[in-house]
């Protein structure tokens, strides 16, 4: 399905649901791998970077109801990496990192 | 522990759950014996690493600046500690770490960390395959 297909129409809902359905799936298979690089290949992980900028504040919100490896997609989608080198590896501190970093963007409630 | 088939050879006889879940720390951290962090090139890695290096080589140079060695068998040796290292294709997948008692504990993925009574028991599934073995003095800490 391309992304220009469904995308641009896609509702608010429609989109919270269609991630929703993908994070799960995501979480699921990724279970009981232990490289980041692994899940981020699962085509659920895949599909969700492909919604584009429109789904960061929803995983920044997945991320803070329940901290998961969500940091590959935020990188790839916003180019950008707000965790500072002590925080690598820490994925409570990293989770902070992005939502810190969702709140001053005003992606998060404060 | 719910697999989905995807361990073949973990049976209810053969492992234990030996912790609860948690996404913190990965199996790699957990052969080294840290809690902490989640160990992965580009995330957390003793060593300079391009991020995309997971592959089993860059597994084992993690493992040799920790002390240990190539060894040929995962027997429980007086004196050694060892490891058990896993991968694919691709990846490296997996790495398990032998217990005094002789058996070996796995963290799975973001799941649980397990006891398990060989270190062949988690390969053949989402792991692929048993690629080795490592070994260092027990005495020696990293």
């Amino acid at each position: 399905m391309s992304r220009s297909a469904t995308y641009p129409a896609a509702a608010p809902a429609d989109l919270r649901r269609r991630f929703e359905r993908l994070a799960a799936e995501w979480k699921e298979r990724s279970r009981f791998l232990s490289n980041t690089a692994q899940m981020a290949l699962l085509t659920s992980y895949q599909r969700i970077i492909g919604m584009g900028p429109v789904v960061v504040p929803l995983i920044l919100e997945e991320l803070q109801r329940e901290p998961d490896h969500w940091f590959w997609a935020l990188e790839s989608i916003t180019e950008e990496d707000p965790v500072p080198a002590a925080a690598k590896g820490q994925i409570p501190l990293m989770t902070d990192a992005w939502l810190q970093w969702g709140k001053k963007h005003g992606l998060l409630a404060p | 522990m719910t697999t989905h088939g995807l361990f073949p050879r973990l049976s209810k006889e053969n492992h234990r759950s030996t912790s609860p879940s948690s996404p913190n720390y990965n199996c790699i951290a957990w052969a080294a014996e840290d809690t902490d962090r989640w160990w992965q090139p580009g995330i957390y890695w003793p060593l300079p690493s391009p991020k995309d290096d997971c592959g089993i080589g860059a597994l084992e140079q993690v493992f040799r600046s920790l002390g240990y060695y190539d060894c040929d068998i995962g027997d429980s040796e007086l004196g050694y500690e060892k490891i058990a290292l896993y991968g694919n294709n691709l990846f490296y997948t997996h790495a398990a770490r032998q217990l005094p008692s002789g058996k070996w504990t796995s963290k799975l993925g973001k799941a649980e960390d397990i006891e398990h009574d060989t270190a062949e028991d988690v390969a053949d599934g989402v792991y692929g395959q048993l690629v080795g073995y490592m070994k260092r003095p027990q005495s020696r800490k990293s």
